[in-house]
């Protein structure tokens, strides 16, 4: 069952470059951050549905191409529970702002300026996704994304969506 | 998760606990909320953290936090565990509480929210028990709900004639009336009542609307009629009905089957052909198109073309066969628990028993698993894949106790440590007498002080010297005071008399300075005294709160972590249960589909022989296979 | 479903399983689908059991560690008019931040139908503390909004609340921080 397979250690799957973090297993630390729109939006609040939550910078290289394949996931999923976040940790908002306009994408955009949220989540590496299923658990987390990734994920969202 | 808030506030609504807004253009009026930790559990509740929310209801509750709200807070519990799905504490809960106290109004309400949840979850006797309970009328459009909530109820339980009374004499305009005509309709039908059911299906399937609900509705309710007039042999009356049936909706390949039988029943089965070879050409999975299989060949074959209808059936076969071949696997499949594997092609290794219950409508790319499609629209199977998820998320906030437990155990070892030293010696200060001792001195000392001003005792504040020549100078003016008076004994008078002046008008120099001095060190002494005495007050409360021993709360801790294994026990064997169950209605479903199918196959089989023998007997040169 | 037998009788005889399903409507259907009642009520049993354990750990954790003789516990409500949209809530006590809280909106909309946030729950010593809160948010015409308050309180022995009231009773249109002991 859920909590028991939390508990147990799972070796790390086979397949796109899913790695093993300190969170995996564990509720996902709540936390709430204005997005550039203006709205603050908490993660608690999406209880109840699979959440894509995603670190990145402006200056990461392989971060737009992320952001653009999680928001044709979210198009396609999200009638069926699919929801996602991404936090940006630019000390510089203004930068995280302009790059929202030019790169709009169907979920929230947050930032993180402080860094307070980033850190709680053991942020090592940009851009990092973390798979948060319908309870609040951290259930994988993908480093770095290379083409094709979204493919990998797809077969655990659904995964996690059938839950 | 949005709607579920939505549910909440129309809940606290009905239940009279929300404020209501005032038509006039004023403020919001203050809301009612006398004790905050009431108010807390409405913040908790209005953000949608229902679970949390009653948690923290029943625990103020016991801490009596509430005083205020004592018969809101025992309501709103009730509302919270209906919204939990737990309807038999939520029907004890409001079953206790609506005494006469409680507005007619929110007494009503109430019933009529567990009826709905009662209903949902198939106790239609316990519905239609609350329902009974109503008293008064309910808003507009929870009255329409609940004629239509009570007549589904009564049908269920075969009580149609209740239920055609129920409806006969109910005027209404919303959707919900509509509704209700067509389960009356199909429940007189069912209980062979035809003429007066297809009146009110008729009803229904001539409506003018452009609601996708209710055209959905009108679809049904032509379809039924439809099939009504068939089995009653009246074919002529049917075919009008199924032709209203819209052709691309979801009723439309039975509406078209329907309409074939219909034109075939009258010997019309070259038209026939047509609505039947139409539905040839879709998704064998839909039950009516596996029927339009034998169907098509069946009228070539009344038509005379024996060899079509042979190669007709021959496909057929093909299809059938490895259309059951596939519900073969996905039964075995589902069994296995590996479904879901096949389904993702995941190598991932947490816990293969995952739900494969999915969404299908909602994405485009569906698998190959939609022959679920039926049952995971089912009701059944949605209330348990509600439960399921409801105990995968219990699941995870007793994980997370777990983690606290731990944490808790050792800050009571710390704990144990520090008053294992501390409340021996707190308690020994406490038992002494300490303070009362400290308290009897002062009062001694006031008193002394007193007498000094009162009797303006200076010797008594002189210095030790001043006071132990006072001493010797009042000696010796006793013992002068005996001797003879002769002139030795005047001089000495006159010079004590002396002494004594100057050592008396020291003192009294002294004595206002020295009095207004010790005054001043009994108020401090009355300070501190007090301060201690504050200070021994709250020494003594906090000690009375704190734990008889440490080992008090180490008990809790350990009860509660019992309880917690225990319950995650049951809840991995409950969600396994109702897995399984999903399971078992899944591959009931399948095996009746391919029962159908394998009933199918042997009618083809049948008919296929027969065209055989035919063309066998028949002098060579007609028919042929 | 009915077995069909013989090639005599035409397929009517499936129409007749047709229209069983057609007029089924909402009906429980086909025979014996498997019995979900039992599993229901032991699941309904079950979550109650969690209930009472979660209150009951609820009430062990905060008794253990916000013990009555030293919990403070600050609240925040609103009754605001005019429409507010609150922001975020910062709270300190003896110069140190203890609290910071951004609102989403649904949470916003909690506030204003009436609910009270426990915004802060800690443990003080017995004694004089000082309390500074500020809000921020945005007014009816979009304009952005900031008030503080500060308070000294006394803790003495027993569990403290204090109530912070986003107002605009006092002031039309101008929501304040209205500060309330509730002991």
């Amino acid at each position: 069952m859920l909590w028991l397979a939390a508990g147990l250690v799972v070796a790390a799957a086979s397949g796109a470059a899913a790695s093993s973090h300190r969170l995996t297993g564990q509720s996902a630390p709540d936390f709430a951050l204005k997005a550039t729109s203006g709205t603050n939006f908490r993660l608690s609040e999406y209880r109840g549905e699979v959440v894509l939550l995603t670190f990145w910078g402006s200056r990461c290289g392989q971060c737009p191409a992320q952001l653009s394949a999680v928001s044709r996931l979210v198009d396609t999923y999200g009638a069926a529970g699919l929801a996602a976040l991404a936090v940006n940790v630019d000390d510089d908002q203004l930068a995280a702002a302009e790059f929202a306009v030019a790169h709009p994408v169907s979920f929230p955009v947050l930032l993180d300026p402080d860094k307070a949220v980033a850190k709680a989540y053991r942020v090592d590496n940009l851009p990092m996704l973390l798979l948060i299923d319908r309870a609040g658990i951290v259930r994988h987390v993908h480093r770095d994304h290379r083409s094709g990734d979204d493919k990998a994920w797809l077969a655990r969202i659904r995964q996690l969506l059938d839950e | 998760m949005p709607r579920r808030a939505v549910i909440a506030a129309g809940l606290l609504l009905a239940l009279g606990l929300l404020p209501t807004h005032a038509a006039e253009p004023e403020k919001l009026s203050l809301t009612r909320v006398q004790d905050l930790h009431y108010g807390d559990v409405l913040f908790t509740t209005f953000v949608g953290n229902d679970f949390e929310a009653l948690t923290r209801l029943e625990s103020y509750t016991q801490w009596k936090l509430m005083p205020h709200h004592q018969g809101e807070a025992a309501l709103l519990a009730g509302g919270l565990y209906l919204q939990l799905g737990m309807h038999n504490e939520a029907g004890r809960r409001f079953e206790s509480l609506l005494t006469a106290d409680v507005p007619a109004s929110v007494k009503s309400r109430a019933w009529f929210y567990l009826a709905r949840v009662w209903y949902a979850r198939g106790y239609h006797d316990r519905a239609l028990q609350a329902l009974s309970r109503i008293e008064g009328a309910l808003e507009p459009a929870e009255a329409a709900e609940r004629v239509h909530l009570q007549a589904n109820a009564l049908m269920h339980l075969e009580r149609h004639d209740e239920a055609i009374t129920l409806l006969g004499g109910w005027k209404s305009s919303s959707s919900w009336l509509q509704y209700a005509r067509f389960n009356l309709g199909v429940a007189l039908v069912r209980s062979d009542r035809l003429a007066d059911g297809a009146r009110w299906l008729d009803a229904v399937g001539s409506i003018q609307t452009a609601d996708e609900e209710l055209l959905a509705l009108k679809d049904k309710a032509n379809l039924a009629l439809g099939f009504a007039w068939l089995q009653a042999g009246q074919a002529e009356s049917a075919m009008p009905m199924l032709m209203r049936v819209r052709l691309n909706g979801p009723q439309s390949s039975r509406a078209l089957l329907g309409l074939g039988w219909a034109l075939a029943a009258t010997g019309r089965n070259e038209e026939a052909l047509s609505p039947w070879l139409e539905l040839h050409d879709r998704n064998l999975l839909d039950a009516a198109v596996q029927e339009a299989y034998l169907a098509v060949p069946y009228a070539f074959a009344q038509l005379g073309a024996h060899g079509q209808a042979a190669e007709y059936y021959e496909a057929a076969l093909e299809s059938f066969a490895t259309e059951r071949g596939n519900i073969d696997t996905a039964i075995a499949r589902i069994r296995e628990g590996s479904l879901m594997r096949q389904l993702v092609g995941a190598e991932d290794a947490v816990s293969p028993q995952r739900g494969w219950f999915w969404q299908l409508t909602e994405l485009p790319d569906a698998p190959e698993s939609r022959y679920l499609y039926p049952i995971l629209a089912g009701h059944d199977f949605q209330e348990g894949l509600k439960n399921y998820r409801d105990l995968a998320y219990l699941g995870s906030t007793l994980s997370r106790w777990d983690e606290n437990m731990a944490v808790y155990g050792d800050m009571i070892d710390t704990r144990e440590t520090a008053y294992g030293e501390r409340i021996p010696r707190v308690d020994g200060l406490l038992s002494s007498d300490a303070l009362a001792a400290t308290e009897a001195s002062r009062k001694q000392v006031e008193g002394r002080f007193n007498d000094i001003v009162n009797l303006q005792d200076v010797a008594a504040l002189g210095t030790p010297e001043q006071r132990a020549q006072w001493q010797r100078v009042l000696q010796i003016e006793a013992g002068l005071a005996a001797a003879p008076d002769d002139e030795g004994t005047a001089a000495a008078r006159e010079k004590l008399e002396l002494v004594k002046g100057v050592l008396y008008w020291d003192l009294h120099q002294a004595f206002r300075e020295r009095l207004y001095q010790q005054r001043r060190a009994l108020r401090e002494l009355d300070k501190a005294l007090t301060e201690a005495n504050t200070r021994w007050l709250r020494v003594q409360q906090a000690r009375a709160t704190a734990p008889v021993t440490t080992g008090d709360y180490a008990d809790r801790i350990d009860t509660l972590t019992q309880r917690l294994a225990t319950l995650r026990t049951r809840l991995g064997a409950a969600a396994e249960a109702q897995q399984n169950l999903l399971a078992d209605i899944a591959v009931h479903e399948l095996e009746a589909q391919r029962q159908r199918l394998a009933d199918y196959e042997i009618q083809a089989r049948f008919s296929l022989a027969a065209i055989y023998d035919r063309a066998a007997e028949a002098p060579a040169g007609q028919g042929g296979p | 479903m009915k077995r069909i037998t013989s090639l005599g009788l035409p397929l009517l005889a499936a129409l007749a399983c047709m229209a069983g399903s057609v007029l089924a409507a909402d009906a429980a259907g086909a025979d014996a689908p498997p019995d979900t009642r039992a599993l229901d009520e032991e699941i309904q049993a079950i979550k109650k059991d969690v209930v009472d354990l979660n209150r009951d750990l609820f009430i062990l954790e905060e008794e253990l560690l916000f013990p009555a003789n030293t919990q403070v516990a600050v609240f925040l409500s609103m009754d605001v008019g005019d429409f507010f949209a609150l922001d975020t809530v910062e709270l300190r006590v003896d110069d140190k931040q203890v609290a910071k809280h951004l609102y989403t909106p649904r949470e916003a909309e909690a506030l204003l139908k009436g609910g009270v946030q426990r915004l802060y729950l800690g443990n003080l010593r017995v004694g004089e503390h000082e309390l500074v809160a500020l809000f921020t948010g945005k007014g009816p015409q979009g304009q952005d909004y900031s008030r503080g308050a500060q308070v000294r309180f006394e803790k003495s022995v027993g569990a403290k609340y204090l109530e912070l009231k986003i107002s605009d009773r006092q002031s039309r249109r101008q929501p304040e921080f209205v500060i309330r002991d509730w002991e």
